[in-house]
């Protein structure tokens, strides 16, 4: 009798345990929504005043208060093409290094992925100072957009190694074996087999770094630099969507409205950005498993 | 059954690679999963090896394709020859080309990702097979698993649509597809329902006397159909090895270890 009492009051208060932590995280979860709405709200109503055809293409003018942020749409691309171009095959590179050809616990691994996640806790501003003295100055880039993405490329390396890495860490357990006892070569089993089971998560990964290159202002400052000029090439300076941002708010006096006009440009690319990502993953998760 | 353009080095005419260990233990590090293991595996029979779970049957498998390879601290020592071939285990052997010749289908359906023609296409073209052959070997081969009219129009679509058992028969076919001397099944029909495992079970019953089978099954039932031969493991000193082996009919009807009587008559283990 005595345990069908007890186990009767540990089921109420389990049930108010239940309801308490349920309470809890949604409230946690409305504030978060509603923070996330507030910051869209408050872009919309000062920035959307200012968007037309005209602030993608023109050129700014009376700096920044007029005008549009054409050159620094251009130099934002330019930047993310440099950053991406050795940010893949690095990362990617790094983690299947990691995950096929080291073993686990071993020394090598564990400084590998200690020296990653080390270099991930470092702020962005020291990434600025390096760029700037390394890839501007050591290596004679100068202010570019070159220095600026491959600075982005050291900053974001962290994101793609780990995103990779939990990608092929969580395929299937029984990929490897299946293809080893079909008599394949490590690298046959790690491009025609991993690769494309792991290619959903990579991309994914890719669209997080992509997103933490595109919000960067500190490492782009000293790197690829402020110019609003239109770039002709990678060798120019170009000035990021990110840090016009910065520049509009901290600098000139009533740019906040063309701030969040900027800032509108910036979060509908990221927005762009995360809907094709998603849309292919999604593909190619439904060409591996259903269709 | 032989695919001419496979170039194959050593090999005994087809069906005709026996197996032959002889004092074969594994170690986990320092744990003896296996020990003292000799059996010989008679070319294009069908060997069932059956005991409780955990006494080294997988392992005994996977030592033999050199699947053990894969798996960090595990040491494998002994000898093993296939027909009249050289030593398989130990250094300095071509593991890939062994595996070539000795399949393996896994307890559960293991198909890659993607499209059922792929799941062909890589390994073959990994053993050097002209893309134009590949057509016909896929087809060879789904039917000799029954499942070429199941699949024939979706060749292209992913194999992970598959019901289980296509899975598994697939698998099987992949398996026949590089055309191997030795094909090991680890409880083929132990993640399938009774009528797929049944249709399994028939299909590998049909390899007897094409191919060489070792099977692990739990399912003495089914051993006691589709084997010409049986072997009983079992944990002494506490690792595993092979207690009784000897032609099914007689290791069934008359046991000699007293533990692999218990055993077969569903008494413990
Ligand atoms: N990768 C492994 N690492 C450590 N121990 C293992 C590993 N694989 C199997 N073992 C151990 O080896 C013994 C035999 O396992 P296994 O060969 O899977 O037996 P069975 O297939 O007969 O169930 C078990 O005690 C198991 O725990
Ligand atoms: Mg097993």
């Amino acid at each position: 009798m005595t345990s069908l009492i007890s186990s009767r009051f540990t089921t109420r208060r389990s049930r108010v345990q239940d309801w308490l932590f349920g309470g809890i995280g949604a409230i946690a979860s409305l504030v978060t929504l509603g923070a996330l709405g507030w910051i869209l709200a408050d872009l919309v109503k000062m920035g959307l005043p200012h968007l037309s055809v005209e602030f993608f293409t023109a050129d700014m003018k009376s700096a920044g208060r007029e005008g549009g942020i054409g050159p620094m749409i251009v130099s934002t691309f330019l930047i993310l093409v440099c950053f991406l171009f050795p940010a893949i095959p690095l990362g990617v590179g790094c983690a299947f290094w990691l995950s096929e050809y080291v073993q686990g616990g071993s020394r090598i691994a564990r400084a590998v992925t200690g020296g990653v996640d080390l270099l991930a806790s470092v702020p962005s501003i020291v990434f600025g100072l390096f760029g700037m003295s390394f890839f501007c100055q050591v290596l004679g880039l100068g202010f570019s957009i070159l220095s600026g993405g491959l600075t982005l490329t050291c900053m974001v390396l962290p994101i793609l190694v780990r995103t990779t890495l939990s990608a092929m860490t969580s395929l299937p357990p029984d990929l490897r074996p299946a293809a080893g006892a079909l008599g394949l070569t490590r690298a046959t089993t790690l491009w025609q087999i991993l690769l494309p089971a792991a290619l959903p998560g990579i991309m994914i990964g890719i669209t997080l770094g992509v997103g933490r290159a595109l919000a960067e202002t500190a490492a782009l400052l000293f790197t690829s630099g402020y110019s609003t000029r239109w770039p002709e090439s990678i060798h120019d300076s170009g000035r990021a969507i990110s840090v016009h941002i910065y520049d509009l708010a901290m600098n000139i006096p009533n740019g906040g409205g063309k701030a969040s006009a900027s800032a509108l440009v910036l979060l509908l690319m990221i927005l762009a950005i995360n809907l094709v990502a998603s849309l292919l993953a999604d593909r190619c998760l439904k060409s591996q498993y259903i269709s | 059954m032989a695919i001419s353009s496979v170039p194959k080095t050593n090999a005994p005419p087809p069906g005709t690679a026996g197996i032959s260990v002889r004092d074969l233990s594994v170690h986990y590090g320092n744990f003896e999963a296996l020990k003292d293991v000799n059996l010989s595996i008679e070319a294009g029979l069908v060997t069932a090896l059956v005991g409780p779970s955990g006494c080294g049957k997988s392992s005994f498998l996977h030592s033999l394709n050199r699947l053990t390879d894969l798996v960090p601290g595990c040491k494998v020592k002994g000898s093993v020859r296939f027909g009249n071939g050289g030593e398989s285990c130990g250094p300095g052997v071509d593991v890939l080309a062994l595996r070539r010749r000795v399949g393996m289908v896994f307890q559960k359906p293991n198909p890659f990702p993607q499209s059922i023609r792929r799941n062909f296409e890589i390994p073959l073209r990994e053993h050097g097979v002209r893309r134009k052959e590949i057509s016909e070997v896929i087809e060879k081969c789904l039917r000799d698993v029954g499942l070429w009219d199941e699949v024939s129009d979706r060749l292209d679509r992913s194999a992970m649509a598959l019901s289980g058992g296509q899975q598994q028969r697939l698998c099987i076919a992949r398996a026949l597809a590089l055309d191997p001397d030795v094909i090991l099944f680890d409880e083929p029909c132990s993640a399938l329902d009774p009528m797929a495992s049944a249709v399994v079970e028939e299909h590998i019953a049909a390899l007897r006397g094409r191919i060489t089978v070792a099977i692990v099954t739990h399912n003495l039932a089914q051993a006691r159909r589709i084997s010409d031969r049986v072997a009983v493991f079992w944990i002494r000193n506490g690792s595993g090895t092979i207690i009784e082996h000897g032609p099914t009919k007689e290791v069934f009807s008359n046991p000699v270890d007293p533990s692999s009587r218990c055993y077969l008559e569903g008494g413990c283990g």
